[in-house]
């Protein structure tokens, strides 16, 4: 560790180039790996900030909520099987708001559920990113095919479906709004269900775990993979860095190898050294990304779907290390293969 | 039974179908605790005699035995301690690790040959071998700021810091003017001395062999000539 540190001092250029890369390069993953969360939550919140549990939807709904259609049977089967089973509906529309401006939300009603408010019949909740667009409790919003205003009764943090705000009404008001007497998805946690270790299966019903009901919204896991390819070219691209990096600088460094080799240093020991400089690059590097990935968090503007905790950076980051340590690993073969006679040969270093 | 001997040492190297035999069945023994020159002309197989015999390379044929242990049958790791314990080593160009100072290049030394001294001995002896080749006062500086001469003198303390039984030399003298060669000869001659050193060392220079005790000449792979000097 010494010794990696005083060449480290010694060579000060070449290692800040090799630190400042991996420090870009870390920080774009982290600031697109934000956005990718960002994003997921701006597109599927509702469903993320659930509990882990089954969805359960009609199987001839062919994968598609808004296809789904649980009838009073079925929510009755549900409900015996799993009496804290909760019951919802979505619906994508537009409302126009006081100022007669259109706007577009995704309509919630949810029955027997502690997961989302319950609403008062005429009333409706609306998430917060609406308030911020100027819309106040009290306000009435309506909608042409409607009869009577709804009320805006107050707003909600966080709760957003694809990539619209969530407007939470009461269970009647959909059924009166949107011409329906039937509930789309059921929705049961594992922390309540009965037999937990086992979804139960429901005739003609098909379940999906949190994840797999993510990806039937649309757009979400197209979203997701192209972000996420993303994320992993880059971490792809520092261990591929490193390892060049590092084979550029073993190739200056053949002859001091060869001389310690000679004077009987251990090859592990030069390995070390080469890892040790790997992992302080690696860490003063992703700190400095941490931190300012951190600080773009908070003064991002509202709008822009930015979401990055300190564990997935911990997670982000730790990852970083790993491939920083193989490529630096697969470089370090020739310190391996070198000859002390080579170096010796060589001439005066 | 002598510290070091080799019997028959024969070196061969193949370019494609060619081979062409370096060493001829080379038997030397070195005396102990004293200088032995390996000398003759260019390409008479005299580097290679020494690179051999200091486990750098591996011999094709023969018998090389330090301490009554066969070097030609060990395993690297087990060379690679003798190395780093038993041998010290310099050679033509001092070979100093550009980023450590003076003072840390006989630290990593003393590391290198797992020490048994304790750290504040470790520090004491290292002033005193740095004293004694006149370099303590520059114990402070890296190898790219000292002259030719001092860096020679440095790669002397870093090859004798660890008490090393047997001390090899190639060409020491080489790179310096012959003020420098006489003061690094002088100073490989007096730690021998003191310290009870069994030297090879090869020389073209024949000035040099004013400081050493026994000469191997040799021609085209084999030894021709051998005496004690004094």
């Amino acid at each position: 560790m010494k010794m990696a540190w005083k060449e480290m001092k010694k060579n000060k250029l070449r290692y800040t180039i090799l630190g400042s890369i991996v420090f870009l390069i870390s920080l774009l993953t982290f600031i697109i790996s934000g956005l990718a969360n960002g994003l997921s939550q701006d597109n599927a919140s509702l469903i993320k900030n659930l509990p882990d549990g089954t969805f359960y939807m009609e199987e001839e709904a062919d994968e598609t909520y808004s296809f789904s259609s649980l009838s009073e049977e079925q929510q009755q089967e549900i409900t015996e099987a799993q009496p804290e089973a909760a019951f919802f509906s979505i619906q994508m529309r537009n409302f126009i708001d006081t100022s007669d401006k259109q706007r577009s939300v995704a309509y919630v009603a949810a029955t027997n559920s502690s997961y989302y408010p319950q609403v008062n019949s005429g009333e409706v909740i609306l998430d917060a990113s609406l308030e911020e667009e100027g819309i106040a409790v009290g306000d009435e919003i309506t909608n042409e095919q409607w009869d009577q205003p709804l009320t805006v009764a107050e707003f909600v943090n966080h709760e957003k479906f694809s990539h619209s705000a969530a407007a939470f009404i009461n269970p009647d008001d959909f059924q009166a709004l949107f011409h329906t007497d039937t509930m789309q998805i059921a929705f049961v946690a594992d922390s309540v269900a009965q037999n937990s270790n086992e979804a139960t299966a429901f005739e003609e019903l098909q379940a999906f775990s949190n994840s797999e009901f993510l990806n039937t919204i649309p757009s979400y896991s197209a979203e997701q993979l192209s972000l996420n390819m993303i994320v992993i070219f880059l971490l792809v691209i520092s261990g591929m860095l490193f390892a060049i990096f590092f084979y550029m600088i073993n190739v200056q460094k053949l002859g001091i190898y060869g001389i310690l080799k000679a004077i009987g240093v251990k090859t592990g020991k030069l390995f070390q050294m080469m890892w040790a400089q790997m992992f302080i690059i690696s860490v003063i590097s992703l700190i400095l990304s941490a931190l300012i990935s951190q600080a773009f968090q908070l003064l991002a503007p509202g709008g822009m779907p930015f979401h990055l905790t300190w564990q997935a950076t911990g997670r982000l980051s730790l990852v970083f290390i790993i491939i920083g340590f193989i490529g630096a690993t697969l470089s370090g073969i020739q310190i391996k293969r070198v000859e002390p006679m080579q170096a010796i040969q060589q001439g005066e270093i | 039974m002598s510290l070091f001997t080799m019997k028959n040492v024969r070196k061969t190297f193949a370019h494609g179908e060619v081979k062409e035999e370096i060493l001829k069945g080379i038997d030397v023994t070195l005396p102990e605790g004293k200088i032995t020159a390996l000398t003759g002309a260019s390409g008479s197989g005299k580097s290679t005699l020494l690179t051999i015999a200091a486990g750098l390379q591996t011999a094709s044929d023969g018998q090389i035995s330090f301490e009554q242990q066969e070097l030609t049958s060990m395993r690297s790791e087990e060379l690679r301690q003798i190395r780093a314990k038993q041998f010290g080593f310099i050679f033509q160009f001092a070979h100093l690790v550009p980023f450590l100072t003076v003072e840390e290049q006989l630290a990593l030394m003393l590391e290198t040959a797992e020490s048994s001294l304790s750290k504040q001995e470790q520090k004491k002896e290292i002033r005193q071998v740095l004293e004694l080749v006149d370099m303590w006062k520059r114990k402070n500086a890296y190898p790219p700021s000292l002259s030719g001469g001092e860096k020679q003198r440095v790669a002397v303390a870093r090859a004798i810091i660890h008490s090393p039984k047997v001390l090899f030399a190639d060409e020491p003298t080489a790179s310096l003017d012959s003020k420098r060669s006489q003061e690094v000869m002088r100073l490989i001659q007096r730690l021998s001395k003191e310290r009870h050193i069994t030297v090879l060392m090869v020389t073209h220079d024949m000035d040099m062999l004013d400081y050493v005790d026994h000469v191997i000449e040799m021609r085209d792979g084999k030894i021709i000539q051998e005496d004690s000097i004094h």
